[in-house]
């Protein structure tokens, strides 16, 4: 297409500029029963799965239907969105923290239109575009990242596992079955954008081999101290190399002090590591942020290596499968995955969910490893 | 990789315009450059922006910390902006014949 100006003028790019005005006011979005309403509410329920219903002071009733989305999405169906708003909530509408989509309705009688319009809405290839759920005991959505759809880094994909795991499970999506909800999270590098540390169940791409060194040019196009600053083990130093008959600036790699955190080469391009064998995913269980009866958790890794099987990541998804099942069978209620597996204890977190305890999973990073190992006689056979 | 033509200098550069080398700079370079960085016109305080990021990294191999620049050019982060519009990294890193500057930018 030919190019089409906005007005901008690359002549006088400071002329006209507006700057700083920050982000719309979100009092100017909000549902008018939302507005009058506003910090004076009495209770909620949870109606069904995916529907709340919330009851304020006045006596006026909000409900809510909260819908899956994909996260990544094509403006067609932001606008289809758009449109399902302007038909049933005038207008407006919301995206939830875990890129859930909350479409908000005054009044009882407007709930079963807009689910039975919400329900009937599908992709060409048979998915719903709209699936009602996330409420509750439930799985609700994956909060995840870039993937191989955009980032330099990734080890593993974000949306292709993402799918393949809401997909297995869907039921626990549109139910609440569960002790207490589940949190799933996806990174694909350890960089761990978003909230795979302290999530429930978390899938961390990760990769198996060094960095290789592209010493040509890597002077030219890295700043070495922080290259070298960069690794959590020092396995990096400042080094020089003989290419094509120059000395070269360059640096070197103990290859058996690197870890294959990919650090390095987020700071220099001339130190890449990705691998199609070598990468692959860690899994995570245990992290909450809430402060309910326990204190907020990390995750702790259980399996050290899944292989990246793509498009629909089996090993994975079967694995995390066999992680919920256990959870669901043996927890009590309220109790999170982390809350569940430090009251049964570790040895029996392995021996339900039937996973495999490797080396991979005893810390080895600096003092703070120490503490993690058991200084106790407190164990079960 | 592509290369420009300007006043008789050849430039290696990457798809954001910077330097491929340090050793290529040369003042041609900060003239061909400012037009894409929205800089009309190079002054003394540019210039010294350009010398000292220069100078640092020839003596440190990175570019100076935000807080540095300002530190010892007196400029004020907001003066850096009114002089490079693009900011330290992507104006006057870029100007400076400087690597691009890596990480979570
Ligand atoms: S987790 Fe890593 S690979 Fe994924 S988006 Fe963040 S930095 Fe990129
Ligand atoms: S990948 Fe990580 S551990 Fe290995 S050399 Fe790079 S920064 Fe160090």
């Amino acid at each position: 297409m030919a190019f089409v100006s906005s007005g901008y003028n690359p002549d006088k790019p400071m002329e006209n500029r507006i700057t700083d005005i920050g982000p719309q006011n979100y009092q100017n979005f909000l549902p008018p029963v939302i507005k009058n309403n506003y910090g004076k509410w009495l209770y909620h329920e949870i109606l069904e799965p995916g529907v709340l219903m919330h009851k304020a002071e006045s006596g006026d009733e909000v409900y809510t239907i909260r819908v899956g989305t994909a996260r990544l999405m094509s403006v067609g169906l932001i606008r289809e969105i758009l449109d399902i708003a302007d038909a049933h909530c005038d207008g407006y509408v919301r995206w939830t923290t875990r890129n859930n989509v909350e479409f908000i309705l005054d009044s009882k009688d407007k709930v079963e239109p807009l689910k039975k319009d919400l329900e009937g809405r599908k992709f060409p290839g048979g998915s719903n575009k709209f699936p009602i759920g996330g409420t509750g005991a439930s799985v609700p959505n994956v909060v995840h990242t870039q993937g191989w759809v955009h980032c330099h880094t990734p080890a593993t994909d974000a949306s292709g596992p993402v799918k393949a795991l809401m997909d297995e499970f869907y039921s626990e999506f549109q139910s609440m079955e569960l002790p207490a909800p589940i949190r799933l999270a996806v990174a694909c590098c350890l960089n761990m954008c978003g909230a795979c540390h302290c999530s429930d169940i978390a899938v961390v791409g990760i990769h198996r081999k060094p960095p290789l060194i592209d010493h040509e040019v890597l002077d030219d196009i890295c700043e070495i101290p922080l290259a070298v600053a960069s690794c959590p083990t020092a396995a990096i130093r400042p080094s020089k190399v003989e290419v094509n008959g120059k000395e070269k600036k360059t640096v070197a790699i103990k290859e058996e002090r690197c870890m294959f955190c990919g650090n390095c080469y987020t700071m220099c391009a001339a130190l890449p590591l990705a691998d199609a064998e070598g990468d692959g995913c860690a899994i995570m269980v245990g992290g909450k942020v809430s402060n309910r009866i326990s204190n907020p958790k990390f995750s702790k890794v259980v399996a050290a290596y899944v292989p990246n099987e793509p498009p629909r990541w089996p090993t994975l998804v079967q694995t995390i499968r066999k992680i919920v099942d256990a959870y669901k069978q043996d927890a009590k209620k309220y109790e999170r995955i982390g809350d569940w597996a430090e009251r049964i204890g570790w040895e029996r977190f392995f021996e339900k969910t039937g996973l495999e305890f490797t080396e991979h999973l005893i810390d080895d990073f600096r003092d703070p490893a120490y503490y993690s190992w058991r200084q106790t006689t407190n164990f079960k056979w | 990789m592509a290369t420009v033509e300007f006043k008789g200098k050849t430039f290696e550069i990457d798809e954001d315009g910077f330097l491929q080398r340090f050793e290529d700079w040369s003042p041609e370079w900060v003239d061909y450059v400012k037009e894409q960085e929205g800089i009309k016109e190079l002054t003394d305080e540019h210039q010294k922006v350009i010398e000292f990021l220069q100078d640092y990294y020839k003596k440190n191999g990175i570019a100076p910390m935000v807080r540095i620049l300002s530190k010892v050019t007196g400029f004020k982060l907001k003066h850096i902006y009114e002089l490079f519009p693009s900011g330290p990294g992507k104006g006057a890193c870029k100007m400076a014949g400087l690597p691009k500057p890596t990480g979570c930018v």
